[in-house]
């Protein structure tokens, strides 16, 4: 697995595209909330901003780099090729996305880090850090998913739009208005309960075994994208 | 030493320069089939890809398995190396099935039909990554200049050319020396210099024992180097055993074309409508014999003369009749 790694990361350092959907447009987004982050604060506390954070880094880095390395290497046969040797297949999807979600927590943990340093630390860092494993599990598992609906880097472009803006989407909407109304929907849809763990963790004030329900919806979208993926992924491309 | 005696001493010899099981097993039963096929079908919803194919290949062998486009040797190729899954039947590589990769493949050597690297690691890199994962021990060097790409060392994969991909493919195949080696169309997009080093490669490997199973579109490299081969048409065997067998079901053929008038013919011949006369026939040599003979005592000029024992060719295109 470890050298299948290797391998991704010196491919994503090559790669320019790459490195910039997945390295800097997360950080300049991320960088643009953080230092906005009084006006964005007034309109859904610092949770809010953490959890937008955690969703942008993960959305646009983790999810569409998954979605988009998987399809690639798999049109060009490189998946047949890692298959012609002694790896196993769980080897080897282990060996391709360990990079990206390395650099995803780094990436995430940085950012908070200086989040916390201008905003003061969060109520709860265990907390905080099993809504980010969570939210980039639930991540992982929906880009497997939709790798086996993507033909192409190019169609990557398209597949991934829905769960990677609709993500986002959920976030903002479950950080700005709370969930207080439409308290099921909102934590059902995907990544719902887990902006609110994030600003549970972040902006404290909640019972830590009411926050810890909170996984539960997450962990289960975990369960459909591992389904979904194990009926749709394919390690070749289609004849 | 002719290579099917050389072969035979190498399998007495070569167990010496190998180590473990695969020692002990070789030492132990030389004629033990590497790869067992038993009624293998593979099917994709109403299109039969392979029906009932039985074949086996023996330890050291060079089998090819050829057939005309769509004729299923890809499927089966991918079967026996675990790539996909057959509807039904049994394959069996080393007496296990070609899915249990930790046990196979670090003894199986693959060539894909298809590059399948990635453009952005350099040849170095590439020949690196599949060769630790086959779980053989080789230097990445040594390999590289098996296929003449040492200068291209440092070169991406995406700077190179189609033959040079080919060869990178086959350096990978061959990393460690395998076992057991399966070359798709190896020679597609080589040019004569590189085709003649792949095949050289391909001979040292035999002689250090390894089993080779090919699929090729040329044929006169299949004629030249198998020992048997496997004939598909339609998802199964057309026919199956050393060129001898294949094209012995076949006439030999004499072309000739004769002066008017000529003298009646001491053999019997088709005219065709190019004005060339054909004798097939099932003894060349004496029928060649008799005809010259004839041209002499006659004084009769043979124009166009040609004749040949029947080739690999003649059998494909009699299934395609």
């Amino acid at each position: 697995m470890l050298t299948i790694a290797f391998s991704e990361l010196v491919q994503i350092f090559r790669n320019r595209l790459v490195l910039v959907t997945s390295l800097v447009i997360p950080v300049a987004v991320s960088a643009f909330f953080v230092s906005r982050h009084e006006v964005f604060a007034e309109l859904g506390g610092l949770g809010y901003i953490a959890a937008v954070v955690v969703f942008t880094v993960a959305a646009f880095g983790l999810y569409t780099t998954t979605v988009t390395t998987l399809a690639s290497r798999r049109q060009n046969l490189f998946l047949k090729r890692l298959r012609s040797t002694a790896a196993s297949d769980a080897g080897i999807l282990s060996g391709l996305l360990l990079p990206i979600t390395v650099i995803t927590l780094v990436q995430v943990t940085a950012i908070l880090a200086v989040f916390a340093g201008v905003t003061g630390t969060p109520a709860n860092v265990p907390l905080l850090v099993a809504a980010v494993a969570a939210t980039v599990v639930m991540m992982l598992g929906l880009g497997l998913a939709t790798a086996g609906l993507t033909n192409s880097p190019e169609h990557a472009q398209v597949t991934t739009l829905p769960i990677s803006i609709g993500t986002i989407a959920v976030a903002s909407w479950v950080g700005l208005t709370g969930t207080e109304e439409l308290t099921l929907l909102k934590r059902l849809l995907p990544g719902g309960a887990a902006t609110e763990l994030v600003g549970n963790a972040w902006d404290g004030g909640v019972a830590v075994p009411d926050s810890l329900v909170l996984l539960a919806p997450t962990l289960g979208w975990v369960v459909v994208a591992v389904a979904l993926a194990s009926r749709f992924f394919r390690w070749e491309p289609r004849r | 030493m002719s290579a099917t005696a050389k072969r035979h001493a190498e399998e007495v010899t070569w167990p010496h320069c190998r180590s473990g099981a695969a020692t002990a097993e070789i030492s132990g039963m030389t004629s033990a089939p590497v790869i067992d096929v038993e009624r293998l079908n593979l099917s994709y919803g109403d299109f039969h890809a392979v029906r009932d194919l039985t074949f086996h290949v023996r330890r050291g062998e060079f089998y090819a398995l050829l057939g005309t486009n769509g004729a299923g040797k890809t499927s089966t190729l991918e079967i026996i190396e675990g790539h996909r899954t057959a509807t039904s039947g049994a394959v069996r590589v080393f007496g296990q099935s070609p899915r249990a990769r930790r046990a196979v493949r670090p003894r199986m050597g693959i060539m894909l039909q298809e590059s399948g690297f990635s453009p952005d690691l350099t040849v170095r890199e590439s020949v690196r990554l599949i060769g630790r994962l086959t779980e053989r021990t080789d230097q990445v060097d040594r390999v590289l200049g098996v296929v003449d790409l040492t200068h291209k060392a440092g070169t991406k994969v995406s700077q190179l050319s189609g033959g040079e991909k080919r060869r990178l493919d086959f350096a990978t195949a061959v990393y460690g020396t395998p076992e057991l080696i399966f070359l798709d169309e190896p020679t597609t997009g080589l040019d004569i210099q590189s085709r003649d080093d792949l095949w050289d490669a391909v001979d040292r490997l035999r002689e250090d024992g390894s089993t080779v199973v090919l699929t090729t579109h040329y044929l006169e490299e299949a004629q030249q180097r198998a020992d048997r081969i496997g004939l598909m048409h339609k998802g199964t065997f057309h026919r199956e055993g050393t060129v001898a067998d294949l094209t012995r079901t076949l006439p030999s053929v004499i072309r000739f074309t004769l002066p008017v008038p000529a003298p009646v013919l001491p053999l019997q011949a088709t005219r065709k409508n190019d004005g060339k006369f054909v004798v097939e026939t099932f003894a060349l040599n004496k029928d060649l014999h008799t005809l010259l003979g004839w041209a002499q005592d006659n004084a009769v000029d043979l124009r166009d003369l040609e004749a040949g024992p029947t080739r690999l060719d003649d059998v494909f295109r009699a299934i395609g009749n």
